[in-house]
């Protein structure tokens, strides 16, 4: 969003101010989405962001809250500024569930809330009481920095390293594994494989990201009591380079979440050329634009979820998600027209 | 139409001219060449490759030997020995991630004929120039403004223009003398699909503040070492090279550097023969040392006074300055010299501005109330008299009152207008922002960087050289020193008592100490004495305007600086 905004203001010559509470100015440093001094981080010096923010929005037009819990700042900007219009981002669950009352009427402050999906924007709308053409969606989009694809020839350290041979099939889920939120479906996909093993057991199920010791456990017993010890790795914390390689190899990409707000890292993994299997019971749905992209499952069936594994492995080729379709809807370039159409409206 | 671009441009491409057109697509693209590297036939412009890539390219690439070995080793292959043949040849392979990689001055558009999308590009310094108009459906671009005037449908004028060249002395970036007609931001590219008619701007390249380098001895040392690796790259060519040297510190350093390179490296120098103004004994300390062959052009009144025409119908855009590059220019080129070194971007990074030293004072007056700012518009201190400038937020506020010509009031009744319509106009455009995260120092140097080096001396030497078929180098604007200099602390990088004492200290061994420890000059040049007795200027006098008369007698009594009344004349004689 950074980037999309920097490009937009300095087309249209306007200035852009971006603020963070949590933030120091150093973690803007050789960012390479905007110039450093756009930006300004207030270290947790709350009172300081907001009397901050509260300056300098008097003379601008537009505020974009990145975060419900700045919903106040926003109301105080608006009673400094009446004429600002505030838009809220509505990343997913912290608006899934009805609001406080207080919350409900500090909404009111925005001229918009843009979801990052269109099932986060109806979840708005049922859940706060806001009408639908107080939403807009605006789809998270493709880091236009990613990594180019790699060929899987090119790849041999990364399959080395996992223990990948020839003929395996590897499955991908690359997500933060934690104990205290635990929707991410991988453990069900475990059962699923369970019983695909029993039909062909040479694959690999490569779960990649950090995780934290409990979930650790909870998932080591689960390959423990399906004997999935030969199939499963568990990489742990992957940097960005090793992103590339990871989904050069991938033949699926598998995560039936329950509660994503889009699922940035589905569009990721079919950036790489890789097929996908997602839930569709959550802003994955936006994601695999219902199901033109790839498989939607009920993220709860065992059974659903193994028939897609199957039906994908036996033909990978034939699952690769279309690139045009990809890029037309979640390119950088669509993103940050279609965030401009919402600003000027 | 393009034909009669190419014509008004040709000043600056001497060497060949270039048409070509996609009959399918609605698209002429023109060029005029200036050759500098592979003078033969080879670098005709536009340059076709591949059956897919058409380039129109101005500009020179320094780093394109170490690009040409690295796509060499991807399996390309070169017909030319041209730096455009190397841009071509990067779009292929890294498409426009490859705008990132080039290390030079450039503005070029490359046409893709297979995606059917034309890309305009400039530097990410703002060197190269790069106007463009997507008024009416379509697009059209230029490296000047004048170039423009063949279209019809471009010829409505910026009603602003007087406001703005009286309160800044120039245009300020990204706007032009024509309504419809804006300056591409530096580092940014425009992607244009003549399928849908639709654009999108990009930024590939910026360059920020940091902290990364807190040590001395490192950051005189990363100085010294940059610089030397500019000034090596910049010599590259295959017509003849020059230094200009003023007597400065900074083109001292470029001229030592140039030496080091090339044994036989020319330097270049005006000077005038009233002793106040003549830098001409520092000049030929440096020439002496370096044991450069020099040539040294003394300017009288009478030249000067028989050629100003020819400088004002040179000028694009107006501009209260450019006059001593417009002379150099021509001096250099009628010596032969394709292009010449020079020492811009110094003052800028490393503190050799007062602003540097006045920033501090003008961003607490900032926070003043208004109505006290206001008042200062009529104050008998010559010092205060912009202070209602800081009305204005942001840099452009700190700006204009420490940089800034005329005041809001002097322009008001200069236009026949209210201050209030001016300070509309001045606040409406450019955007000014206000760098909340930037250190004091470090925001004098941002200001001096983005708005007086990229919109006034970077755009007249541009103007001014190429009106001469010269192209102007600028070393201390490579990237690798741009990237040192503003990863530097800027604690250690400003010094409060010696201006650039960081760049002194980084050339100890190649400075004479009577170039950086000398009087300060007051003026540079006898222009004012000169413009006295010009007939243009006293022209001045009769002007139907009651304030241009006034302004007029301050200038002839000394009290108005000859900068000013250049913008007068400018604006009287000059159709904006």
């Amino acid at each position: 969003m950074g980037k999309a905004l920097y490009e937009q203001t300095i087309l249209h010559d306007t200035d852009l101010q971006v603020l963070s509470m949590h933030d120091d100015d150093l973690s803007a440093e050789n960012n390479k989405y905007f110039p450093t001094e756009k930006f300004k981080g207030y270290g947790a010096a709350k009172s300081n962001f907001v009397l901050a923010a509260i300056k300098e929005s008097f003379k601008k037009d537009v505020v974009i809250l990145s975060h419900i819990n700045l919903l106040v700042v926003g109301w105080m900007i608006k009673k400094r500024n009446p004429s600002i219009k505030i838009y809220l981002i509505a990343h997913g669950i912290e608006l899934w569930q009805p609001l406080s009352k207080l919350k409900q009427l500090l909404l009111k402050v925005c001229t918009k809330i843009i979801a990052v999906s269109n099932f986060t924007a109806q979840k708005v709308v049922s859940s706060q009481h806001i009408k639908i053409n107080k939403t807009a969606v605006l789809n998270n989009c493709l880091d236009p920095f990613l990594q180019k694809p790699l060929l899987k020839e090119g790849c041999h350290a990364t399959a080395k390293k996992y223990g990948i041979s020839y003929n395996d099939k590897v499955i991908v889920t690359l997500t933060r594994l934690s104990s205290k939120e635990r929707y991410k479906g991988y453990d069900i996909v475990l059962k699923a494989l369970h019983v695909y093993k029993t039909k062909n057991s040479h694959f690999k199920y490569i779960l990649a990201g950090k995780y934290d010791e409990n979930e650790k456990f909870y998932i080591q017993n689960i390959i423990q009591q399906f004997q999935l010890q030969q199939q499963v790795i568990l990489t742990g914390y992957l940097n960005d380079s090793d992103i590339a390689p990871l989904f050069a190899l991938a033949d699926l990409y598998i995560m039936p979440s329950s509660k994503e707000g889009f699922g940035i890292v589905f569009i990721e993994a079919m950036f790489y050329g890789v097929p996908v299997i997602a839930g569709n019971k959550d802003g994955s749905v936006d994601a695999l634009l219902h199901g033109e992209l790839g498989i939607l499952v009920n993220p709860e069936s065992v059974q659903e979820i193994e028939n897609a594994i199957e039906k994908i492995l036996q033909n990978p080729i034939a699952y690769k998600p279309n690139q045009l379709l990809l890029n037309n809807n979640f390119s950088y370039n669509t993103y940050k027209e279609k965030l401009y159409n919402i600003l000027v409206q | 139409m393009v034909k009669n671009m190419c014509t008004l441009l040709q000043h600056g491409g001497p060497d060949d001219e270039g048409i070509v057109t996609f009959t399918e697509n609605n698209l002429v693209l023109g060029n005029r060449r200036l050759a500098l590297i592979d003078l033969t036939n080879n670098g005709h412009q536009p340059m076709h490759y591949e059956n897919r890539y058409t380039i129109t390219y101005n500009g020179e690439l320094y780093n394109f030997a170490t690009l040409k070995n690295e796509l060499w080793q991807l399996g390309y292959h070169f017909k030319t020995g041209t730096d455009t043949e190397i841009i071509l040849a990067a779009f292929a392979q890294w498409h426009t991630d490859s705008f990132s990689k080039l290390n030079g001055m450039f503005a070029f558009a490359m046409w893709d004929n297979k995606e059917k999308k034309l890309y305009l590009v400039r530097d990410a310094v703002g060197i190269k120039p790069l106007y463009f108009s997507t008024h009416n459906n379509g697009i059209a671009f230029a490296s000047e403004v004048r170039a423009f005037s063949p279209i019809p449908f471009l010829r409505q004028k910026n009603s602003s223009t007087a406001i703005y060249q009286l309160a800044y002395g120039y245009i300020p970036e990204p706007l032009t003398t024509l309504a419809h007609v804006t300056q591409l931001p530096k580092g940014c590219y425009i992607t244009y699909d003549t399928n849908t008619q639709n654009f999108s701007l990009q930024s590939f390249l910026y360059f920020s503040f940091s902290n990364q380098i807190n040590n001395y001895e490192t950051a005189t040392q990363s100085i010294n070492k940059s610089l030397s690796n500019a000034v090596q790259r910049q010599l590259l060519a295959d017509a003849r090279v020059g230094v200009f040297l003023s007597g400065g510190i900074d083109s001292t350093i470029i001229a030592s550097l140039a030496k080091q390179q090339n044994p036989n490296i020319e330097t270049i120098s005006i000077y005038f023969d009233d002793e106040n103004y003549s830098e001409k004994k520092y000049q030929d300390i440096v020439a002496k040392q370096i044991n450069s062959k020099h040539e040294a052009y003394l300017i009288q009144e009478t030249e000067f006074q028989n050629l100003f025409p020819s400088f004002l119908s040179a000028l694009d855009m107006p501009s209260c300055d450019g006059l001593n590059t417009w002379f150099i220019s021509k001096y250099a080129s009628s010596l032969g010299l394709k292009a010449v070194l020079s020492g811009i971007g110094a003052d800028e990074m490393f503190g050799g501005y007062p602003s540097f030293k006045r920033i501090d004072k003008a961003l607490t007056a900032q926070k003043l109330p208004k109505l006290a700012l206001q008042l200062s518009d009529n104050t008998a201190l010559k010092n205060y008299r912009r202070a209602s400038y800081l009305k204005i937020d942001g840099i452009r506020g700190i700006y204009l009152f420490l940089r800034g010509h005329f005041t809001p009031n002097q322009i008001a009744k200069h236009i026949g207008a209210y201050d209030t319509e001016v300070f509309k106009v001045l606040e409406a455009a450019p955007n000014s922002p206000n760098l909340l995260s930037v250190t004091t120092k470090n925001k004098a140097s941002w200001m001096e960087f983005n708005l007086y080096m990229k919109d006034q001396l970077l755009r007249d030497a541009d103007v001014m050289s190429m009106a001469h078929g010269l192209e102007i180098r600028v070393p201390f604007l490579d990237n690798e020193i741009i990237d040192t200099a503003f990863s530097i602390n800027d604690n250690i990088k400003f010094d409060n008592n010696v201006p650039k004492k960081i760049l002194i200290e980084s050339f100890n061994a190649l400075l004479p100490k009577k170039i950086w420890d000398r009087p300060k000059m007051g003026f540079s040049f006898p222009f004012a004495n000169w413009l006295k007795n010009n007939e243009m200027v006293q022209s001045l006098s009769f002007n139907t305007n009651k304030n241009v008369q006034i302004s007029y007698q301050q200038f002839m009594e000394g009290k108005l600086h000859w900068s000013r009344i250049m913008s007068l004349l400018i604006l009287n004689n000059k159709n904006y």
